[in-house]
Parts: C-alpha cells; sequence; structure tokens
C-alpha cells in the first residue's frame, strides 16, 4: 500500500466515483430493475416481479442469434487486428516530420457522419456501381458482381468503420516499445521471428487487447451496417434488443437480455484473464 | 463565397435569436422526418413571429419512448401515425383538441375523419396518408402478371423482392393475401401468417425501410412501396409500375396531435391551424410527394399530381384499403417473436 | 527505395479510409434526387445547402457538442486511468466493472435508461442532457486507450520523483502528462469521433430547442439520401483539411 498523502488522489477519485455511480452504475441498476418488471398495455414497466423474461431467454432463436453476433465480432476483431497491427506499427515506428499529420489523417474520414460513408459504400458496390462498372470497363469482368447484400458487403463495413478503433490504442502503446530492447533482442542473435514474438508481442499486448475491446464490444451491437449492407435478412443482437424496446414495447424482456449479454462477456473476459495469466492485461478494465 | 458569407451571417443571427426568443413565443414541433419542409417552417415563423423549435424522428416508437419514459418533456406538436394516435389516445397521453382553435379544419377530407383509431377525430388531425402497394420495374417482369399479394409468392419472383424492414407491414400482407384483417390479433391467424411469410423467404432479397433509390437503380426489381415513395421514385425511373393489390391493403395516415401537458397550447393551436390552411398544405405536400388529407390543398395541386392516379387511386380501388390501427401488447409480442424466427432462416 | 512494401500498405490502408470519402465528394455533384448512380454534373445541392440555415446550425451544435464532451471526456477518462494505475483504493474492481458496463450496454439500452434517469433528477432535456450522456460513452474509450500506454510505464519513474521530494500534482503535471500525451490525444480524437457521429443515445436525450447532425442526417436519410448532405459532409471534409494544413504550417514555423 503506497501512501499518497494530498488531495489529488482524492479529487480524482471523488469525480471518478460520482460520475461512475451517477452515469454507468445508477442506469445499469434501472436495467437490472427493469428485467424483473412486467408490462402491460398501458405501461412499460409495472409490478409485480418476475422471472419470467428471463425463462423467456432459454429459446433457439436467441441462442442463435447471440452465437452469430460473436462469429461476426470475432471476424471483425481479428480481420482489424491483423490490418491494422502492421499499419499502426508502421506509423508509430516512423521517423518523419509528417507523422503527426499522418496519424491525424486516420481518424479525419471518421468525422464524417458513419451513415453518410455507409451510403457511399453502397454506392460503389451496387451492380451498377462504381467497383462493378470499372471492373466492366476494364474488362476484367463481362457481368456485375453481387457485391452488395453479402456477408463480404457487411464485413467491409464492419471493418472499415472500427478499424481506427483498433489502430489508435495500438500506436499510442507500440510508441512506448523500447528500441533497446529490440536492439538488445537482436545482438543476442535472435531473428526477426523471435524478435517479434519474444519481444515486441508481448509488450504490445496491452495495445492489442485494447484495441480488440473497442472493437469487439461495438461490433456486436452495431445494426445499421449489417441492416443497410447486408439487406437486414438477419438480427444481430442490436437488433434484437431495440426491437424488444421499440417495436414489441416489451422493456423487460430488452432490458433481460442486455443483462444476460453483459454478464456473458464479463464472464468470457474474466475467463481469460484468468487463463492468459498476463498482469498488466489482466488489470486492464 | 458571398453566398458563404451570407449563410455565416444569417447562422449567427439565428443562433442569437435562438437565445433571446421569450417563452412565450415559442413552439417545439416533433415530425416524421421529410414531411414539413423548411420554407413552411419559416413562412410560419415570418407570420405569426412565433419561434419553432423544430425535430424529427423517423418511427412511432422513439417518439411514443420518449413521450413515454420523460413527463417533463417539452413537446407542443408531435405527429403520430393512425395506429399510435389509437395506442396513445387510450394510454391518456394526447390533449382532447379544441377544434374552435383550429378552424381550417373543415378543409379536411370527410374520408380521413371519425376512423375507428379516433372516432370521433377528437384527438388528431390527419395530415398525409399512404398506401403500402407493390412496384414492378417492368424491364424485368410483366407487370400484368401480378394483381394480388398472393402472386408475389411466385417462384418466377426467386430472390427478386424488396421487403419494407416493419413487422406490421409484413405482416398486413401476408394476413391480406389469406382474406384476414391486417388488424388481425387472433393469435391461430398470426401464426398462418408466419407460416406464409416462411414459405416466401427464398424470393426476398432484402429488408429496407427507406427504398427509393434501391427502386430507382434497380437492385430490386419487385417488392413492396409506399404510393408517395413510388411517386417520388418514379420521376426518376420511368420503367416503374405500381400494383394496389386487389386482396386488399393497408391505409395508413400521419396525424397532428398534441401531448398532455404541451407547454406552449396556444401556439401549438396557431402551428396547426397554420399547417391546415390550403396554400400551406398544398406547399408542403409538393415538397414531401405524399398524399394529402386537405381536401382543399388538393384543389390547389397541379392537375398532374391531382389527377395522378396512384398519388389519388378511384374510390372503387380505395374499398380495397384498410385503415391500420394499433393492436394489443399480446399481438405484438407475438409478431415480434415470429419476425425473429423469420429472419433468423424460419 | 527500400521502404516499398511498407510504402505502399500504408498507402493501401489509406486508400481504404478515403476512397468512401472521395466517392462521397464526387457525388455531391451529382444530378440527382435519390439516385445512387451517376446522372451528370451539378452544383445545386452546394446552392440548397448554402440557404439551408439550420443544417449549418446543427453542424455548429455538434461541434460545440462533441469538442466539450471530448474533452471532459479525456479528462475525466485519463484522471480515472492514471488512479486505477497509481492508486489502490476501495471498490477498484467495482470502478474496473462500471467502465465495463458502461463499453457495453448496446446504444438502445444506454439512451433509454439515460433519458429515465434525466427524468428522474428532473434535467430538462436538451444541451445538458446531450452532453452529460455524450461525455459518459466517451469516457470508457479514454480509459481503455490511456490505460493500454501507462501500463508500459517505468514504475520506478515516479518512486525516483517521489524520493527526491515532488509533490504529487508535480509528478502529474511533469512527468505522467508529457508521457501520456499520445494517449490523451488519442482518446480525445476518439471521443470526438463517437460523439460527431452518435445517433441511437443522442435520439433519446435530445430536446426540441438544440438540434445536433447526426439526428438531422439519420432522419434526413429516411427518405433517400440527398446529395445535399453529401455536399456538407464535403464542405466539413474540405474545412476540417484545410485547418490542419494552417495548424501544421504555423507549428513548421516555431523554431
Amino acid at each position: 500500500m503506497k501512501h499518497y498523502d494530498n488531495g489529488l488522489k482524492h479529487f480524482s477519485l471523488s469525480i471518478i466515483w460520482l460520475w461512475l455511480t451517477v452515469f454507468a452504475m445508477l442506469p445499469f441498476c434501472l436495467v437490472t430493475l427493469a428485467s424483473f418488471a412486467s408490462h402491460d398495455d398501458a405501461h412499460l414497466l409495472t409490478l409485480p416481479a418476475t422471472l419470467i423474461n428471463y425463462i423467456h431467454l432459454n429459446n433457439s432463436v436467441y441462442v442463435k442469434i447471440f452465437k452469430q453476433s460473436f462469429y461476426i465480432a470475432g471476424i471483425c476483431t481479428l480481420i482489424c487486428l491483423l490490418l491494422g497491427y502492421p499499419f499502426a506499427y508502421l506509423i508509430a515506428r516512423m521517423q518523419s516530420r509528417f507523422k503527426g499529420l499522418l496519424i491525424l489523417l486516420i481518424i479525419i474520414p471518421f468525422w464524417t457522419s458513419s451513415l453518410i460513408r455507409t451510403y457511399s459504400m453502397i454506392t460503389m458496390l451496387k451492380p451498377q456501381g462504381v467497383i462493378n462498372s470499372m471492373l466492366l470497363w476494364l474488362g476484367v469482368i463481362s457481368k456485375p458482381l453481387t457485391l452488395l447484400f453479402t456477408d463480404t458487403s457487411v464485413m467491409i463495413g464492419l471493418v472499415y468503420n472500427l478499424l481506427p478503433f483498433m489502430v489508435l490504442p495500438l500506436l499510442t502503446n507500440i510508441e512506448r516499445l523500447d528500441n533497446r530492447l529490440i536492439d538488445a533482442a537482436r545482438d543476442l542473435g535472435a531473428n526477426r521471428l523471435t524478435t517479434f514474438r519474444k519481444i515486441i508481442l508481448p509488450l504490445t499486448m496491452p495495445g492489442i487487447l485494447s484495441g480488440s475491446i473497442l472493437v469487439f464490444l461495438p461490433a456486436m451491437t452495431i445494426f445499421y451496417i449489417p441492416d443497410l449492407l447486408g439487406g437486414s435478412k438477419s438480427i444481430l443482437l442490436g437488433n434484437l434488443i431495440q426491437n424488444q424496446f421499440l417495436i414489441a414495447q416489451n422493456w423487460p424482456l430488452g432490458s433481460a437480455i442486455s443483462v444476460v449479454f453483459t454478464l456473458l462477456l464479463a464472464v468470457l473476459l474474466i475467463i481469460y484473464w484468468r487463463s492468459s495469466g498476463n498482469k498488466d492485461s489482466q488489470e486492464l478494465l | 463565397m458571398r453566398q458563404f458569407l451570407k449563410s455565416v451571417i444569417t447562422l449567427a443571427s439565428i443562433f442569437l435569436a435562438s437565445i433571446s426568443f421569450a417563452d412565450d413565443k415559442i413552439v417545439n414541433v416533433y415530425t416524421w422526418s421529410g414531411v414539413i419542409p423548411d420554407s413552411a417552417i419559416r413562412q410560419f415563423e415570418k407570420e405569426t413571429g412565433i419561434k419553432v423549435n423544430f425535430s424529427t424522428y423517423d418511427s412511432n416508437e422513439v417518439m411514443y419512448a420518449k413521450l413515454k419514459a420523460d413527463k417533463n418533456v417539452e413537446y407542443d406538436v408531435v405527429e403520430p401515425s393512425s395506429y399510435y394516435i389509437d395506442r396513445m389516445r387510450r394510454q391518456g397521453m394526447l390533449q382532447k383538441l379544441d377544434k374552435a382553435k383550429v378552424p381550417y379544419f373543415v378543409n379536411l377530407n370527410p374520408d380521413f375523419l371519425n376512423k375507428s383509431y379516433d372516432p370521433d377525430s377528437s384527438y388528431s388531425i390527419p395530415f398525409i396518408w399512404g398506401i403500402t402497394g407493390i412496384f414492378v420495374n417492368n424491364k424485368s417482369h410483366v407487370p400484368a402478371s401480378i394483381t394480388t399479394w398472393s402472386d408475389v409468392w411466385n417462384k418466377q419472383y426467386a430472390n427478386q423482392l424488396l421487403m419494407l424492414d416493419d413487422s406490421r407491414e409484413v405482416f398486413s400482407m401476408a394476413l391480406r393475401s389469406l382474406g384476414y384483417s391486417a388488424n388481425d390479433q387472433n393469435p391461430e391467424h398470426i401464426k398462418q401468417a408466419y407460416l406464409k411469410i416462411k414459405t416466401l423467404l427464398p424470393n426476398i432479397k432484402m429488408f429496407n425501410s427507406s427504398p427509393i433509390s434501391l427502386l430507382i437503380d434497380e437492385d430490386a426489381t419487385v417488392g413492396m412501396s409506399w404510393n408517395g415513395d413510388f411517386f417520388k421514385a418514379k420521376k426518376e425511373n420511368t420503367h416503374l409500375d405500381f400494383i394496389f393489390p386487389k386482396d386488399g391493403f393497408v391505409i395508413w395516415v400521419d396525424n397532428f396531435a398534441i401531448p398532455k401537458g404541451a407547454p406552449h397550447l396556444d401556439n401549438a393551436y396557431k402551428f396547426l391551424n397554420f399547417m391546415l390552411r390550403a396554400d400551406v398544405a398544398k406547399a408542403v405536400v409538393l415538397d414531401n410527394a405524399y398524399p394529402t388529407t386537405n381536401l382543399a390543398a388538393q384543389k390547389l395541386l397541379p392537375a398532374e399530381v391531382r389527377n395522378d392516379p396512384i398519388e389519388y387511386p378511384s374510390r372503387e380501388i380505395m374499398s380495397h384499403g384498410e385503415f391500420q390501427t394499433d393492436i394489443s401488447d399480446d399481438a405484438l409480442a407475438l409478431y415480434e417473436k415470429y419476425w425473429e424466427k423469420l429472419k433468423m432462416g424460419g | 527505395m527500400r521502404n516499398l512494401p511498407y510504402t505502399s500498405y500504408l498507402t493501401a490502408i489509406y486508400l481504404f479510409f478515403y476512397i468512401p470519402i472521395i466517392v462521397l465528394i464526387v457525388y455531391s455533384f451529382n444530378n440527382a434526387q435519390y439516385s445512387l448512380l451517376w446522372h451528370g454534373f451539378s452544383l445545386r445541392w452546394y446552392h440548397e445547402l448554402f440557404a439551408d440555415s439550420d443544417l449549418w446550425l446543427a453542424v455548429l451544435h455538434s461541434v460545440i457538442l462533441g469538442v466539450t464532451a471530448a474533452t471532459v471526456a479525456t479528462c475525466v477518462g485519463g484522471l480515472t486511468a492514471i488512479s486505477l494505475y497509481r492508486y489502490d483504493f476501495f471498490g477498484r474492481q467495482l470502478l474496473y466493472g462500471s467502465i465495463f458496463i458502461l463499453i457495453l450496454s448496446p446504444d438502445i439500452v444506454m439512451g433509454i435508461s439515460l433519458l429515465i434517469l434525466f427524468s428522474m433528477i428532473g434535467i430538462t432535456l436538451g444541451f445538458w442532457s446531450l452532453l452529460l450522456a455524450h461525455i459518459t460513452f466517451c469516457i470508457p474509450f479514454v480509459v481503455v486507450t490511456v490505460y493500454s500506454r501507462i501500463v508500459s510505464f517505468d514504475q520506478y519513474i515516479f518512486e525516483a520523483a517521489k524520493d527526491l521530494g515532488a509533490k504529487d500534482s508535480v509528478i502529474l503535471t511533469r512527468i505522467i502528462l508529457p508521457l501520456l500525451w499520445p494517449a490523451l490525444l488519442a482518446g480525445w480524437l476518439l471521443s470526438f469521433t463517437l460523439s460527431i457521429d452518435d445517433v441511437i443515445i443522442s435520439y433519446f436525450v435530445a430536446g426540441p430547442d438544440f438540434e445536433i447532425l447526426p439526428l438531422k442526417i439519420y432522419s434526413m436519410v429516411r427518405l433517400g439520401v440527398k446529395p445535399e448532405i453529401n455536399a456538407l459532409c464535403t464542405v466539413t471534409f474540405g474545412l476540417t483539411l484545410l485547418l490542419i494544413v494552417i495548424s501544421q504550417l504555423s507549428l513548421r514555423k516555431k523554431p
């Protein structure tokens, strides 16, 4: 136990506690309470308390929706990591006066409405869209390819929108990498691959985890990208919860789904941290 | 550049004005997006000196959830669709209207008054309406081969159909094709509709709730469409045909209403009366292209719009239509359960 | 050129980021109201855009909201990450938990629960409710970004500074902040990006007198994307680029 006998600690802790209690814990408690409530035609939430909403969840359709959402988010995270890691690494290790500018240039496209960017992707992927016209003109294909309303188009859209959330945490983490450790490894005869596996990868693990969390979690609940680019032909967790709250007017069931989803992911993450045994990453979140 | 400067200056003045407006010179309007053009709002502000805080939603559900969850929310005018008028009226969320304060009420087409969703029209003022029918691209299909909803089940439309991304619309279609009411709440009938839609799945190409560009760009060549959207699409693609299904179709009406506890009641009435004025209603529907419920405005429309058989179909065709009303939460839950199953592959 | 593979990889990713933007810019000159195919060149959407003062007011509102929310979220989130790293205190796990919940809550659930909360504690919907909500959903992104950098610090720097008699506030301003600067910036950028693009949460906590851009765009798109919005995005994108070029040039002039 370290002792910091001055106001800064108390100041920061009280701000954080106040904020998170009021705007994170309290709403979550409200949602949890709502998940045990009933509803009728006139009231969105009412007594008596019941477990029926949780019993409803034991339903093969919901299990399917959960699985599919996990699957899509997992693939998306993996692609973002594979694309984003080398990208972040190259930029972070760059010795250029344009480095700051390059970092800014990563984020600027994302200040344009994601909805409009998604429509712009539709423009490109349409049967008569930019990509097909160009390929036809070049004579690469003789018939328009079906690009839109496929699983591929959904994945392109997701990766496009979430890639910066992988790149930025990685970038700030890799920048801190100590060159001397890499040099030392090379001096001791390690080849590139070994250096990467034994030195660089473990040291950048916190960045990888942060990035993966920031990509994986939103990917599970984002729904307008699968809706627009995939033709809305399946339901993901985001749609499921949204529909229960808005269309079916069943707030208790929507809350129950949300609570179960949160707990499930919490358990998964705890298991992962326990098994990975990486102290730093265990502490993350 | 000069235009840019000009807009900067207007912007600054609006920003300042928004701070300095007195509380009694305000009306908070919350409507469907794309219904009221900015020009109409400006005109109202100019004529009355009342500042309009104008915001929009794109589903009844969001507007309803917001009014329901927050009792202090300060909207003066909302625009629910017919079945939400029904729900909100029964739950005591709407203010009974004082018709004396809305003299232009007489402009309204009696065909849209006193419907089952608001029996004495005492809570709602119909504004625009529409029909959900079938569009066909005549380059790809023969329009005459489709006359009813049942025809879209034909195998020749495999992976071609565009469906509205709305469970009630899709179930209405199936219920009508089975000979039931679109507002049917009988669980057995809903189940039959579900089984029927399940057999349609191989024909469905996509679900979408704002499909105008998909019609024009021929991403889909047959499917469901609102007649107002179709009218807009037809202007940019002349190969489109619209069919009023003979087995019946849904008529929806979007209505103005005043929520209970509206803080600027008098201004709300002024706004409603303004919107019902023939010249204003005419300008509004010329912009949004939806059919109007305002008979006086309809007469002022250019002949090609007024006489358009898709926008304003004959009485004979309208007799196949059915107004959308609210259904119970139990029926809604059933719809949602089947909807989830359908989207997850049956 | 020795670095050719690297350079081409970087270029490819940047192209991936920018091609949709370029398409968007080109289509802002499209002479069609609803179609997403090319129908010839037109400037009419720019005329409509500059006549539409409501849209510009929404842009202004969004920028004010985004900058304020990102700044506050960076301060609170940064302090949270630092405290989580440096201090041992009661309920640390609970704090982790609540950040985790924040990032995990689906937008709609957060939107509705915040709406109920604001209604309970009597906050009128408008600028303040939006600001509180936006700060809240930005915080975890800052915490996670900052934390991933702070864990790679050398613990002994702090011990050494303390042994030399530095106060906690001096350690913060002289050691931690300079080292954390890139991560704080990254957190700010992510927060601003989230805030300027959020639709679902804002939908529920926005009031009648403070209209913001994403909501306006979202509701306009229901009828199909008018190229007017593309024109708006083009102009704002151009202005952003211009600002950055100017700031880069002015930075370089300094000795």
